[in-house]
């Protein structure tokens, strides 16, 4: 057991952060493959919803509360945006939703600095959760393996969700063929702004999830937003399954190359990116494109 | 149809744009040194913005990686100063430029395969590579604190005739304008042959085109390889501008401005380019002089443009030339 | 293609933008009797708090001479760098060229730093350096226009290596965020360290902006080190302390490590997992000096929150650029006397003694070690020790 021990730790943390990237990714996958919207302020949904939470948490010591709050906040906000200005963008091709997206992101961050300042901040785990438990050897805080927990939950709500339900089969079927779908008397439109916006509540959520691990300040939207970019390729877009085990590569590679390649920390993560492109460039699990 | 109609709105544009090189020319001898130096700037990111048009409006390829061969075009230039004790632009320009190109070779190749948001997010990684790389090997290129070229060039044309001195911001800026000049005709020529043609054809409709017996693959390649070389000539002027390079200048932060001038500017333009270039130089300049809630109002302005102005700059020129003209 | 009536119009449209470019430049180009100061710092993205407290820090000073130096008017430009040296070295260029700035003060990134060094060296404009710490700048990138009032990341850990071989243990494990500053940081507690004899157990740099320190806390555990110096700042700072007791390394291991890892700034977010950690620094929240009371005080009632190290180097930065100006009667046209003046600068300022090297330009003063302590129900840095004055090695 002894010569598993240096892993373990690094096992455990890189579990946990696959965890936080899946629950951002999932909603980028499903914006980027239902709707094959480029869209990116996802990353400035998770931060609002982060600091969104923080307010919360400061104003009444409930971390759950907060860990509500926020996700419904931003999905409406998510929600009312689709609706307003990116409805009218679907035909116009990908580059305008950039430059859309980009205007999204620079006001995000902007608001974001006006209302809370620039200083770091930071969510407290609630009290049930802010102890560590030894494992190996060493201490490991409870919080992450809760994140492990909670993020296993929630894959297993979504994949129930997208496979199993009546909804999701509505979502799916406008993954596959928008037409039909639409031809069949499902509502597209609609359809898509509550996806939309379940995808914006699930980055908030991983928003306010993080908090307490990643920290809070004007920045961290790009930074997770690149990261989750790489998992939603790799996992392929709009496949539920890419997406899970997308973060889970990604999550663990990024944490064991810290630890054991740390000369090429920063490249390895594209590097797998673009290896996996190269070989199946429509992702791991992407159906390819006709 | 009336043949003085005809001819007068192609003569027209031709007096304007040669009008708009005169004014260009001119501007070292009347304007201060500052307004100099910022317009060297907009020149110098109008080629690079030209240069991602060259592979975005005309092949219909969106790269969010260019940044990664004007960043290679500048360290070349640096690293050869620094660690290759070598400070001669005979030497220093075709190197940069081959790195550049060799670079885009390599990337071509394997991103190539792919298109639509996943050529986007290839070149992502690709550039984020080298950024990475960039970023690590500091004995090789300064790492983070990036790199310093020491003393500009002087170089003697026609010599003893004709000085020009790299650090002077008056020849400076002559020579930048000399080559995007020079640039932007050799992109036009570019677009005018049958490769460019060829191109245009694969953005409309690759199918097509490949079952017309064309290696598409190929005439995205040599766009992309021409596209880096342009990319990374803009990258070497700017070292020879800013004396400095640093990580920074690779990132995808810099990617995406590069792609948001081109889009502002009106995509499948040349000359559009530089106009989203300096408007977004100057947006930016200006704006965060004046107000510490610039990147609100900057945010602001590209959600206005994409709702109101989709075309770009030069779309609404021509559709205020339409509305005119419907008089 | 574009009809003539159109094209007329565009013509006309074209020359008065170009007109009006022109004439404003050179409007803005008159000669003004006011002392122009730019400030030129971060104001947004990740140092935008740095930014802000070297302003903040100066704007007090400047408030404390009624905004006159030299017998001139004192009018502040501020300009954002973005901590990005294409950014900086644009608005480096700004204030000189079109503002005609007689100083500037500022700059927070190493980056930015070394990017303007070589532009205001040769447009002999006086820069006072107001953060950024690579060491370089005193010693091969030295220039007679630049000055330092903040500090070198040499001068900050090199006596801290010997007190900690001398006073904590012989054995440390290194950590730092992989860039220049962190390994320079490193660098210099190293040199000394070793020299007194220390061992070093490890080292690891885990990347700038590091989300999870879990795996490199294990190696910490795996070296079985009793103790850690490390650099972090920022955002870094903050997730490396909490995650240090969340790992529970917290009683096993001494925390060390340069200032900016415990600093007021990181204190808040970090909570109670900051209590306990030593680091060097040149100023300390408590020092026991009149002058840091008095600014604590004036800060405080000026701006509704506490000053932090940076607001202090912004001070200090003001200060020293106003004295100077004093000294020549505000004929800051003549640059020799300028230089000449700031050489001979010498005050007391919150962190103790201030004066400058002739040779590097760069500030001579006090080291501190401090400890981070419950202050009447807040956490700060109390000191512990006094290195007395550090010069940067000049060459």
């Amino acid at each position: 057991m002894s010569e598993l021990t240096p892993y373990l730790s690094p096992f455990l943390s890189g579990l946990a952060y696959s965890m936080l990237l899946f629950l951002v990714a999932a909603g980028l996958s499903v914006i980027f493959g239902l709707m094959n919207v480029a869209n990116l302020a996802h990353g400035t949904f998770y931060m609002i919803g982060g600091y969104i939470g923080y307010s919360v948490v400061r104003y009444t010591g409930n971390f759950w509360l907060g860990l509500l709050v926020a996700p419904v906040v931003v999905a409406a906000i998510g929600l009312a945006l689709e609706m307003a200005t990116l409805r009218p963008l679907y035909k116009r091709g990908h580059l305008l939703q950039v430059l859309l997206t980009f205007g999204f992101v620079f006001i995000g961050l902007d608001l974001v600095k006006w209302i809370w300042g620039s200083d770091v901040h930071s969510i407290d785990p609630p009290a049930i959760l802010a102890w560590s438990v030894e494992i190996a050897g060493q201490g490991f805080p409870v919080y992450r393996l809760f994140l492990i927990g909670f993020g296993l939950l929630m894959a297993i709500g979504l994949w129930f969700l997208l496979e199993r339900s009546s909804v999701g089969a509505i979502v799916r079927s406008g993954v596959s063929d928008k037409e039909m779908a639409q031809g069949l008397g499902i509502n597209i439109p609609a359809v898509f702004s509550c996806t939309f916006g379940l995808g914006a509540g699930l980055a908030a959520a991983g928003g306010v999830l993080a908090a307490p691990v990643l920290g809070l300040f004007p920045g961290i939207d790009f930074d997770i937003l690149i990261v989750t970019l790489v998992v939603v390729v790799v996992g392929g877009m709009g496949t539920f399954r890419g997406c899970f085990w997308g973060s889970l590569l990604i999550g663990q590679l990024d944490t064991f190359g810290k630890v054991f390649f740390p000369r090429f920390s920063l490249f390895l993560i594209y590097l797998a990116m673009a290896v996996i492109l190269v070989i199946k460039p429509s992702g791991l699990f992407g159906v390819e494109e006709q | 149809m009336n043949s003085s109609v005809t001819q007068s709105p192609a003569m027209a544009g031709r007096y304007i744009v040669l009008a708009l090189i005169a004014a260009l020319a001119l501007v070292p001898f009347l304007a201060p040194k500052y307004m100099v130096n910022l317009l060297t700037e907009i020149l110098i990111f109008g080629l690079l913005a030209a240069s991602l048009d060259l592979v975005l409006g005309y092949t219909g390829l969106a790269s969010l990686g260019h940044a990664a061969f004007f960043g290679a075009g500048a360290y070349t230039v640096g690293i050869l100063a620094v660690k290759g004790h070598c400070t001669s632009v005979l030497a220093a320009v075709p190197a940069a430029l081959l790195v550049s190109m060799v670079l885009a070779l390599i990337v071509g190749f394997f991103s190539l395969r792919t298109s639509g948001i996943y050529f986007l997010m290839i070149t992502l990684a690709f550039g984020q590579m080298l950024f990475a790389l960039v970023h690590k090997w500091t004995e090789l290129s300064g790492g983070s604190d990036g790199c310093s070229l020491g003393k500009r060039p002087i170089i003697q044309l026609l010599s003893p005739y004709l000085t020009v001195d790299f650090s002077d911001y008056r020849h400076f800026y002559l020579v930048v304008l000399v080559t995007v000049l020079l640039a932007f005709v050799a992109l036009r020529g570019v677009v005018k042959l049958p490769l460019g043609q060829v191109a245009v054809g694969i953005r409309e409709n690759e199918l097509r085109v490949r079952f017309m017996g064309f290696n598409t693959f190929a005439y995205k390649l040599a766009m992309f390889v021409i596209s880096g070389c342009f990319a990374g000539l803009a990258g070497i002027l700017y070292m020879y501008f800013n004396a400095f390079i640093s990580p920074e200048e690779l990132s995808w932060v810099m990617s995406g401005k590069v792609l948001v001038m081109v889009i502002l500017g009106g995509v499948g333009t040349v000359y559009g380019s530089v106009l989203g270039a300096g408007t977004l130089l100057l947006m930016e300049n200006w704006l965060s002089s004046y107000t510490e809630r610039w990147l609100l109002i900057l945010g602001s302005i590209f959600v206005f443009f994409v709702l109101f102005a989709p075309e770009g700059l030069v779309g609404v020129f021509r559709g205020a030339a339409a509305r005119w003209g419907r008089k | 293609m574009l009809r003539p009536k159109l094209m007329r119009i565009m013509v006309a449209v074209i020359t008065v933008m170009v007109a009006g470019l022109v004439a404003v430049s050179i409007a803005s180009a008159a000669d003004k009797p006011p002392l122009k100061i730019g400030i030129l710092v971060p104001y947004s993205k990740v140092f935008a708090v740095l930014g802000e407290s070297i302003t903040y820090g100066a704007e007090l000073f400047f408030d404390q001479v009624g905004w006159q130096a030299g017998g001139r008017k004192i009018e502040l430009i501020k300009e954002d760098t973005e901590a990005n040296p294409a950014t900086g070295l644009r608005k480096a260029r700004k204030l000189v060229d079109q503002d005609k700035v007689d100083a500037t003060l500022g700059v927070v990134s190493t980056a930015v730093l070394y990017a303007i060094r070589d532009y205001m060296h040769d447009a002999k404009s006086i820069l006072m350096v107001a953060t950024a710490g690579g060491v370089d700048l005193s010693r091969s990138k030295r220039s007679p226009y630049i000055f330092r009032a903040a500090y070198s990341n040499w001068q900050l850990n090199y006596p801290m290596g010997k007190w900690y071989a001398e006073n904590v243990g012989k054995k440390v494990f290194l950590l730092g965020s992989d860039y220049a500053a962190g390994r320079e940081h490193l660098d210099s507690f190293k040199e000394s360290f070793l020299k007194a004899g220390g061992e070093i157990l490890g080292e690891a740099l885990p990347p700038l902006g590091n989300n999870d320190f879990g795996p490199y806390l294990s190696k910490i555990t795996e070296a079985k080190a009793p103790g850690v110096f490390c650099f972090f700042a920022g955002s870094d700072a903050v997730r490396f302390v909490k995650q240090f007791v969340e790992y529970g390394l917290k009683g096993k291991v001494v925390l060390a490590g340069a200032g900016f890892m415990l600093e007021e700034d990181v204190l808040p977010a970090q909570g109670e997992a900051a209590l306990g950690g030593i680091s060097s620094l040149n100023y300390a929240y408590t020092l026991d000096n009149p002058e840091n009371k008095a600014f604590k005080e004036a800060y405080i009632a000026k701006f509704k929150q506490e000053p932090n190290l940076y607001s202090v180097y912004g001070y200090d930065s003001a200060r020293a650029l106003v004295e100077a100006i004093n000294k020549i009667n505000g004929k800051t046209e003549d640059k020799e006397q300028f230089i000449k003046a700031l050489e001979g600068v010498k005050f007391a300022s919150p962190r103790g003694p201030f004066s400058f090297d002739p040779v590097s330009h760069h500030v001579i003063n006090n080291v501190y070690v401090r400890k981070v302590e419950q202050v009447e129900g807040k956490l700060h840095n109390v000191v512990i020790h006094n290195f007395g004055p550090i010069v940067d090695r000049s060459e």
